[in-house]
């Protein structure tokens, strides 16, 4: 359809409309995209490979990379595992609620992550709803790593669900029934019949939280207290040091998160073709 | 109509069974048995309730009243798993990330069998559906016809109690269908597996039943073997769903179908008594339109009637005649190449109708005299 599309001739001799549509396309990116994207790339590497090889191995650099990508995996795994879970529930049953059960799972996609950080304090804060029973006890959630895992986990709450529902509606529930007459259980049928083609959504699923969830900014920065070598993850770091003057120890850990984002890129662009392959 | 078969030497019975969707009645009290090694042949119109009937002998759907029995064994309150049937789907519901070995495999593997066994009862069911080329394929990767039998390699590997066809011919060419058609029948020959084919295709149901039970809105209007149900249809139903069928009301006098102008002599049926109003239906290849000379079957004088219509149709001509009264409908009747090479037929001309062949049926006007029949 498209390939026949281009194929269609208005004009004879030079098509004018063609490399004047391309240029523009360029032009529009290259100040909104491509030139901030560059500039932590020329910036970074400036002043020589090895200051930004000292920026980067800093021990609270170190620590904050660390910590973003400990957070970041739980928050996860939790969510991948939710997800998966959530969207089996509400594909194979069908109860009053399930509806508005779909719309509340989607929901934290359309919050603020700053409100999200916010709400999240107001419960499990020293004076929160729920965080004052805990306080007495000595369990502190907010100000930890554990805050950091929560403020994740909501944040990126839809997005393993989100692409995971759609394979499970698509799904041909006549396998699910093949198997059963086979003399498959619930559970060997979900094993051997339903994970293998939930594959592919399982892991973009996944890359897409831990992306979303290593550069959460707005709920953390409220949640986790922002202590360097405690509670800072890298996006705090690079806002941290950037308002202390320091561009360059901001630009290391920028490039290495702008790095590691094309990676997750690629991954979902070329494991997806892979796996749904066959 | 309840056949005659003793529930203990069937390999499935059905009995009683009944099931309704909300409001709706979809079965409604259906009893049949398929014997060792037969093929029973279910054939229905869209939404008659086919599939219902195999989900519930499958496990997948619950009957609201009525047993379901494999091979002697009640299975009415056992889960799909534990039933071991084959069930080959509309769409054979191959699972995708498996390979065509795999497939097969699958039913041994859950049943803990050694890999030993598995391959070896794999190899022999890959070379009895002759997918030796294809073993290490995936599903996407075959054809319709190929991956039908995937689907009931696959069914075969655990000895199943019964194989459950739902409709495996629909989605392909009416070529296609013809020639697998013809490569069931000779494997299910072969297998001896008791067999329910479900089908809405009449031709399909003549040529793989060993018998065929004929369900309308969810109720079982006749089963019988092929020969039977064609030429012996118990209702009008059956006559008309099994091919075409001309009908002609009338009432029944003195062993004597009585229609205006046509007198016609029947034998005596208990079921219908003098003064009755019937149908009486009859094939188009039951007609004669001349004279015979000598044929010796009972052939028997309608009336005369009028050519309308000459059509050929590849091996045989169709032809419609307007009885001699004008107010009925006109009939259908279909002749073999060797009569309309001797006798050529034109529009206009007058011919002497005569039957062969003929059914006379109760005429059930009302819904309630027919719910209230005898079967
Ligand atoms: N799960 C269900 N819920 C409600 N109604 C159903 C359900 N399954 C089937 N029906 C209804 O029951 C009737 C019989 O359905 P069934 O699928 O058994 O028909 P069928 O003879 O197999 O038809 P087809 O030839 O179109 O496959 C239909 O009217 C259908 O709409
Ligand atoms: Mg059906």
């Amino acid at each position: 359809m498209s390939a026949n599309l281009s194929n269609i001739r208005h004009t004879h001799g030079l098509d004018v409309v063609k490399p004047l549509s391309i240029t523009t396309l360029i032009l529009v990116m290259m100040p909104l995209v491509l030139l901030p994207l560059a500039s932590i790339f020329i910036f970074g590497t400036s002043s020589g490979l090895r200051s930004f090889w000292n920026a980067l191995t800093a021990p609270e650099a170190v620590f904050a990379l660390q910590l973003s990508i400990v957070t970041s995996f739980w928050a996860t795994v939790f969510n991948v595992v939710f997800g998966l879970f959530a969207a089996y529930v509400l594909t194979k049953y069908n109860f009053w609620g399930r509806n508005a059960l779909i719309v509340t799972i989607s929901l934290p996609t359309a919050i603020p992550t700053a409100v999200a950080g916010f709400a999240l304090l107001l419960l499990w804060g020293p004076y929160g709803i729920l965080g004052r029973f805990l306080d007495p006890h000595g369990i502190h959630l907010m100000f930890t790593a554990a805050a950091i895992i929560l403020a994740n986990i909501f944040v990126t709450f839809p997005l393993a669900f989100g692409v995971i529902k759609p394979v499970f509606d698509t799904m041909n529930q006549s396998l699910e029934e093949a198997s059963a007459t086979m003399g498959a259980t619930r559970w060997q049928t979900f094993w051997h019949v339903t994970l293998p083609s939930l594959r592919g959504a399982i892991l973009s699923g996944a890359l897409l939280t831990f992306a979303r969830a290593v550069g959460e900014f707005g709920s953390t920065i409220l949640v986790s207290g922002n202590l360097a070598g405690r509670t800072q993850t890298a996006p705090l770091y690079i806002f941290a040091k950037f308002n202390e003057g320091q561009v360059e120890a901001a630009n290391a850990i920028a490039i290495v998160l702008a790095l590691f984002s094309f990676l997750i890129f690629s991954v979902l662009f070329l494991a997806r073709d892979w796996l749904e392959a066959e | 109509m309840k056949d005659n078969i003793q529930t203990n030497q069937a390999a499935v019975s059905v009995e009683g069974v009944s099931k309704k969707f909300g409001a709706a009645v979809v079965l409604d009290d259906i009893n049949f048995s398929v014997l060792e090694g037969e093929t029973l042949v279910l054939l229905g119109a869209s939404g008659s309730g086919k599939t219902t009937i195999l989900r519930i002998i499958a496990g997948l759907e619950t009957p609201d009243s009525g047993r379901v029995i494999l091979h002697g064994k009640d299975v009415t309150e056992l889960p799909a798993r534990a039933r071991g049937v084959g069930v080959i789907f509309q769409n054979y519901a191959l699972f995708p990330k498996m390979t065509v070995e795999g497939n097969i495999g699958y039913g041994l593997r859950l049943r803990g069998r050694p890999k030993s066994d598995i391959a070896e009862i794999v190899n022999t069911l890959i070379e009895l559906t002759h997918l030796e080329e294809h073993r290490r394929k995936h599903p996407s990767q075959l054809s319709g016809g190929q991956q039908q039998r995937v689907a009931i390699a696959r069914a075969l590997a655990y000895n199943p109690e019964v194989l459950l066809f739902d409709e495996p011919f629909g989605a392909l060419d009416a070529q296609i269908r013809t020639r697998l058609r013809r490569e069931i029948r000779a494997l299910l020959r072969e297998i001896k597996v008791p067999s329910i084919f479900i089908t809405h295709d009449q031709e399909e149901a003549l040529e793989l039943g060993d018998r065929i039970a004929v369900l309308n809105q969810g109720r079982l209007e006749q089963i019988g073997t092929p020969y039977n149900v064609y030429n012996k249809p118990a209702t009008e139903f059956v006559a008309t769903f099994l091919g075409a069928a001309n009908l002609l009301l009338g009432i029944v006098n003195e062993n004597r179908f009585e229609a205006e102008d046509i007198f016609l002599k029947i034998e005596p049926d208990p079921k219908i008594r003098d003064g009755q109003s019937v149908k009486l239906v009859f094939r188009p290849e039951d007609v004669f339109l001349r004279r015979p000379e000598n044929l010796t079957q009972n052939y028997q004088p309608l009336v005369d009637g009028i050519v309308e219509e000459v059509n050929f149709v590849g091996a045989f001509e169709r032809v419609v005649v307007r009885l001699n009264i004008s107010t009925r409908p006109p009939i259908l009747v279909t002749r073999p190449k060797s009569e309309t090479t001797v006798f050529p037929l034109e529009p206009g001309v007058k011919v002497p109708v005569g039957l062969v062949r003929f059914r006379i049926l109760p005429n059930y006007t009302l819904a309630s005299e027919r719910a209230a029949r005898v079967i």
